[in-house]
């Protein structure tokens, strides 16, 4: 049991059943009549493994599929095909020892009843999960002081701030401390101070419980600071699994070597440079260099000697611009697909 | 039921008891809305003032009414209009990852009003009462111990109806809407504005073997003493199998509309 995963699915499916319809008055009438309906495959045979306290991101552009499989682990909706087991449970089932042990997080919805203070809702969860009361003032304590409420859990919801709104859902969906946490979009809409303390918040989490998250976010910085696995979802389909490091020198090989520097160099030292790699940025104020990671070495060396030189720096690329890359290249293979598929 | 669960439904009325003192004002907007038989009652009385008509004199339809709008306070739930939101905004999905079922919740939450509501009602009742010198009340031990019963039943039909249309959300995109047909039809046949005993013969006697005089008109007459016990123990058997039935199609909806969930935003 000890050894089981957290979370497996084996060709799991979703499909949509979705009416569409021309624009216009008269496609709207016959529409009365006559739905046209289709199929849409939402999630497609979807398999992987998360081990007890990984801390997964699922990655992928809007419409992926990605939020539907959060739902799916959760036991919000019931698959197509295939199978999900979530800490020896079928989600679907939505057994209450499993509802018990898991909890759900979204951006744009809420659990707090919106003209009460959170306090109202965080006793009925106390109760309702089952939660000995020592335990809940213990958490409930803790948790208001690292998130800074103070009294913000006694005024009615709908006067809150969204960040003080998000950190009072976040309270509530941990009082019962569940082993696995979904979060989809927590900090969505989120200013960049709000959206640091709640990832802080859902690290210090992790690390005092050592539960099992799994979230989705727009906000590449969240996948960055809190998860070590990704997994890139994109058509309902898992198209990468790895470390955010392997999915950005898979995407971008290179890596960029920078420097601050007060001129620019003259022709033939950016020539030699060239020979080294490619020459991305030729300053001032920053002459940087993409270069195979293995002529790092050199590269510093080299550019330590450029006369001014201060700031060193050796990053892979920025992830949000990868991402860009990663979607814009899918796109265009699918694009591709089609058009030989007309062209056929 | 254990102990455990017990306690849960006790933390959900809490829960019910302070969202309706926060909604105290639409509470009242919604007992005032809900005074249609006050207004039948001036209606009839006036109408009965030569003599009168049916089997109702002015006082018979003075107890008449009082009794209809006290049964549709203590027998209202909103349940559909609630489920309707909850399924199209996706807010359902809080209630889904409670290990409390959300059928529960809603009743709770709904029975958790009633005392306000009661109490927000009561004045009107009274105020009614004084002004048309009193009601009477059956003398009936029996119809009187089946009282109770048919108050809850009357509630559970109410209930029960609106979580079958509210399911309907789950397929369609304003299935609240449909409920307005249903109180368009319940307005007219459960003795909301006329007594069923005054429709036309024929029509009489199918109104009051419809779910719509079990919510409603039936446990009226119970109240105001024109059933006899035999009566009174048919009428509960009526409500009875219409428990059965829609409770047994809330539940096949419920069921296979959890399956449907998600096309929207859940």
């Amino acid at each position: 049991m000890a050894d089981e995963p957290a979370i497996s699915l084996q060709g799991l499916e979703k499909n949509f059943r979705v009416s569409q319809r021309e624009p216009g008055l008269w496609p709207a009438i016959r529409a009365l009549f006559r739905r046209e309906w289709v199929e849409v495959a939402a999630v497609a045979e979807l398999s992987f493994e998360i081990q007890r306290g990984e801390r997964v991101g699922f990655l992928g552009p809007n419409g992926a599929g990605k939020t539907t499989t959060l739902k799916l682990l959760a036991g919000l909706l019931y698959p197509s095909g295939g199978r999900a087991r979530v800490l020896g449970f079928d989600p679907a089932d939505r057994r209450p020892e499993f509802l018990r042990r898991i909890a759900l997080v979204m951006g744009q919805k809420r659990q707090l009843s919106w003209d009460l203070p959170s306090l109202d809702t965080f006793e009925l969860n106390r109760v309702v999960f089952d939660v000995p009361r020592e335990l809940y003032e213990r958490r409930l304590a803790e948790m208001t002081e690292l998130l800074d409420l103070g009294e913000v859990v006694r005024k009615p919801v709908r006067t809150l701030s969204l960040g003080e709104r998000m950190k009072c859902e976040l309270v509530a969906a941990l009082l019962h401390a569940p082993e696995v946490l979904f979060l989809d979009e927590p900090t969505i809409g989120m200013d960049v101070s709000m959206q640091l303390a709640i990832r802080e918040f859902i690290r210090e989490y992790h690390r005092r419980h050592g539960a099992t998250l799994v979230l989705t976010s727009h906000y590449m910085e969240d996948v960055a600071a809190l998860c070590e696995r990704i997994l890139v979802i994109d058509e309902g389909r898992l198209c990468f699994d790895g470390s955010i490091g392997e999915l950005v020198r898979r995407i971008r090989p290179l890596r960029r070597v920078a420097i601050r520097v007060t001129q620019r160099l003259d022709e033939g030292q950016e020539r030699a440079l060239e020979q080294l790699g490619q020459l991305a940025l030729v300053g001032p104020p920053r002459l940087a260099l993409d270069v195979d990671p293995e002529r790092v070495p050199e590269v510093v060396a080299r550019l330590l000697a450029v006369p001014g030189a201060r700031d060193l720096e050796v990053q892979d690329a920025p992830l949000e611009e990868v991402m860009r890359e990663l979607f814009a290249r899918r796109a265009s293979v699918r694009e591709g697909a089609t058009d030989t598929g007309d062209g056929a | 039921m254990s102990g455990v669960q017990l306690r849960k439904l006790g933390a959900l009325w809490r829960l019910g008891v302070a969202e309706a003192t926060a909604y105290r004002t639409s509470l009242l907007v919604w007992v005032l809305a809900t005074t249609m038989p006050l207004i039948s009652l001036v209606l009839w009385r006036a109408l009965a003032r030569g003599g009168p008509i049916g089997d109702y004199d002015q006082a018979g339809f003075d107890s008449y009414f009082i009794a209809a709008f006290v049964v549709r306070q203590l027998s209202v739930s909103w349940v559909v209009w609630d489920l309707d939101g909850q399924i199209r905004t996706g807010a359902l999905s809080a209630l889904l990852m409670r290990p409390v079922h959300p059928v529960a919740h809603h009743v709770m939450i709904n029975l958790a009003a009633l005392p306000l509501r009661t109490a927000l009602a009561a004045p009107v009742a009274i105020a009614v009462l004084l002004v048309t010198g009193g009601m009477s009340i059956t003398t009936n031990p029996v119809a009187l111990a089946l009282a109770i019963p048919a108050l809850v039943l009357a509630w559970c039909l109410n209930f029960l109806t609106q979580l079958a249309i509210g399911c309907l959300a789950f397929w369609l995109t304003k299935a609240a809407a449909l409920y307005d047909v249903w109180i368009g039809a319940y307005v007219v046949l459960a003795g909301y504005l006329v007594p069923t005993s005054l429709f036309p013969a024929g029509l009489a006697e199918v109104a009051r073997v419809l779910p719509f005089h079990a919510a409603l008109g039936f446990p009226v007459e119970l109240l105001i003493g024109r059933l006899s016990s035999a009566q009174a123990l048919a009428g509960i058997g009526l409500q009875l199998v219409w428990l059965v039935v829609i409770g047994g199609i809330a539940a096949l909806a419920w069921r296979r509309g959890l399956r449907a969930y998600g096309a929207f935003g859940a």
